[in-house]
């Protein structure tokens, strides 16, 4: 929610601190008050590192193990068994999962950021019906992805759904979520229709942030809308650019939530999130240590794809802002 | 308004209508299925008939919406409280920098927000500290969840906000004999509602729309959230069109409501504060 804004926080305050003058306001307090101020500071962080960091080294951990979810059977060192296992060639669901992981996360960040794009350059303003226009936007995000996941399942539905009736009165019948040639485009579709709404507000808060007086003096020189587009919003926008390019990315690489309520991963729509998941919870047998490396391999892949990615798009801002 | 030019005026109106037809019809029209009559939803499906409500008393005694309503209130809430409170207990001191690593803390938190979700380790926690199948349990691991960042945002927010207030506030009120945590809920949370606000609410959409989740660390029905448990009951309902739609109207009504009481402020939040480019 706040990339942007807390990078652009953090800068600001590395500047000032070396302006300011350290004081020592805590030996104002008494005791008990140092105390409650040093044990609730180290207990959250406690709590942070318990159920935050934790689980992320854990990851590790577990995917070099024959863990299952089976209480009371041993679990042992297996080495790089899984992640041997993952490469070979009778690996439940590996190579389809990075063809699905490929479609869905270029689908979701091109269709996500062009759509969001469409909306911000048109929702931006102070009106009425452009504020209506973003709770509409808005809103999946907050119903969240199991109401929307069966919102459109129903919609969907391949018996007597409304698209159903559309589609047959052109002859064109389809299973939708239930079939191999809908369900991965239909699953994009609902993916970029419950994010829109973030990057849209995104977008809308780099528009307002581009200073009005340097339309102003670009209408005074008589440059016309296209040159003003090309010349000042496309490069000022360059900052929101990174952030939601990146926030879709990331989200849509890792995340598979939705894609567990509207398939679970059926028909090709297993990305690699949603395989790690199956692999220790769903239809595979319970293999967690298995869905651990994949899900360890997910993470490598992300931080191969983000970050190049994110140097670049950060490159492409200060070329354009220079 | 003043008068726009005919190209300016099209375009308006084609993504007005594209708004309509993709963010506004799919909600009106489930809205309308969970007034049908299935029998006349069977026949017509695209127009609304005499209205039903029956729909709703069956949905809601079928999938136990009350139940889980109750369990997903009382987890969220919990939760939420919660990663603001402690967010707010390692914001003040990095923000005020009273501890020497104060920077080295807030990008250990910071990176927190990024976490991706890993179910698998958390599973695994869960399990062996006996927080597994447990509500206590639940909302003690939703404080922090990876990939639920409540907790890391909370801290984000709250720095910032608390950096904008003068330090003389700390130093007049710790004079005068103030205790830190009275100081702390009497002035400093007043001050930083805004930031406070848009954290809760942040922590608290998250934990209650939370479907992976429940999912994996719950196992008893009694303890079911209501996205576990409408996923489910939809699972095996899953041709009792007229009825899934009832459920989804009712268990996406709390959230609808919260989410336009705090429209104002999390329009003005997110466009102002936090996402300056």
């Amino acid at each position: 929610m706040t990339t942007e804004a807390t990078v652009g926080r953090r800068r600001t305050w590395v500047r000032t601190r070396k302006n300011r003058v350290r004081t020592q306001p805590a030996r104002l307090l008494s005791r008990g008050s140092r105390i409650a101020m040093w044990g609730g500071l180290w207990l959250a962080v406690a709590a942070y590192v318990l159920f935050g960091i934790v689980p992320m080294i854990g990851n590790i951990i577990i995917s070099f193990t024959d863990y299952t979810e089976l209480q009371g059977v041993a679990v042992h060192n297996v080495g790089f068994y899984n992640y041997a296992q993952m490469f070979s060639t009778q690996a439940p669901g590996l190579e389809q999962g990075l063809v699905a992981s490929v479609i869905f996360v270029v689908g979701v960040t091109l269709g996500q950021n062009l759509l969001a794009l469409l909306l911000a350059h048109k929702l931006v303003g102070a009106g009425r019906l452009a504020a209506v226009g973003r709770v509409l936007v808005f809103l999946p995000i907050a119903l969240g992805v199991t109401i929307v996941g069966l919102l459109w399942t129903l919609i969907f539905n391949p018996g007597t759904g409304p698209m159903a009736s559309l589609f047959g009165a052109f002859g064109v019948h389809s299973a939708f979520f239930g079939g191999d040639t809908a369900a991965m485009p239909l699953v994009i579709f609902v993916q970029i229709w419950m994010n829109t709404g973030f990057s849209t507000l995104v977008f809308i808060g780099g528009l307002r942030s581009i200073d009005p007086a340097l339309y102003e003096a670009a209408a005074v020189d008589g440059i016309g809308g296209w040159q003003r587009l090309r010349r000042i919003t496309y490069p000022l926008l360059a900052p929101s650019v990174t952030a939601n390019v990146m926030l879709a990315l990331v989200g849509s690489f890792t995340m598979y939530n939705l894609i567990y309520v509207l398939t679970a991963g059926k028909f090709g729509t297993q990305t690699l999130g949603m395989l790690s998941f199956n692999v220790a919870f769903g239809s595979y047998e319970a293999d967690l240590g298995y869905g651990a490396a994949v899900s360890v391999l997910l993470f490598l892949l992300t931080l191969i794809v983000a970050l190049p990615l994110l140097i670049m798009l950060r490159r492409r801002e200060r070329k354009l802002l220079t | 308004m003043t008068r726009l030019a005919r190209p300016r005026l099209i375009s308006n109106v084609a993504v007005g209508v594209l708004i309509v037809l993709l963010f506004l019809l799919p909600v009106l029209y489930v809205l309308m299925m969970a007034f049908e009559s299935p029998s006349h939803f069977l026949v017509s499906p695209m127009t609304p008939g005499s209205p039903d409500v029956s729909n709703f008393g069956t949905a809601w005694s079928s999938a136990n919406l009350g139940g889980e309503l109750v369990n997903t209130v009382i987890y969220s809430v919990i939760a939420g409280v919660l990663s603001v409170a402690l967010g707010l207990l390692i914001a003040f001191p990095v923000a005020r920098r009273l501890l020497r690593g104060h920077s080295v803390l807030y990008t250990f938190l910071f990176v927190g927000m990024f976490l991706p979700m890993s179910i698998i380790p958390m599973y695994a926690e869960a399990r062996m500290l006996g927080l597994w199948d447990s509500a206590v349990g639940y909302i003690l691991i939703h404080i922090a969840m990876p990939g639920l960042p409540g907790m890391a945002l909370a801290v984000v927010l709250l720095t910032a906000s608390i950096g904008s207030l003068p330090m003389e506030l700390d130093e007049a009120a710790w004079m005068e004999g103030s205790s830190y945590l009275a100081y702390l809920w009497r002035v400093i949370v007043p001050l930083s509602r805004p930031a406070l606000l848009i954290a809760f609410l942040y922590a608290m959409l998250n934990d209650w729309n939370d479907i992976i989740g429940p999912v994996v660390l719950l196992n008893n029905p009694a303890l079911a959230t209501v996205t576990k448990g409408i996923d489910t009951w939809a699972g095996s309902n899953s041709s009792q069109y007229t009825l899934i739609a009832a459920a989804v109207v009712i268990a996406s009504l709390p959230v609808v409501l919260l989410f336009i009481a705090c429209q104002r402020q999390i329009n003005q939040a997110s466009l102002a504060g936090s996402l300056k480019g």
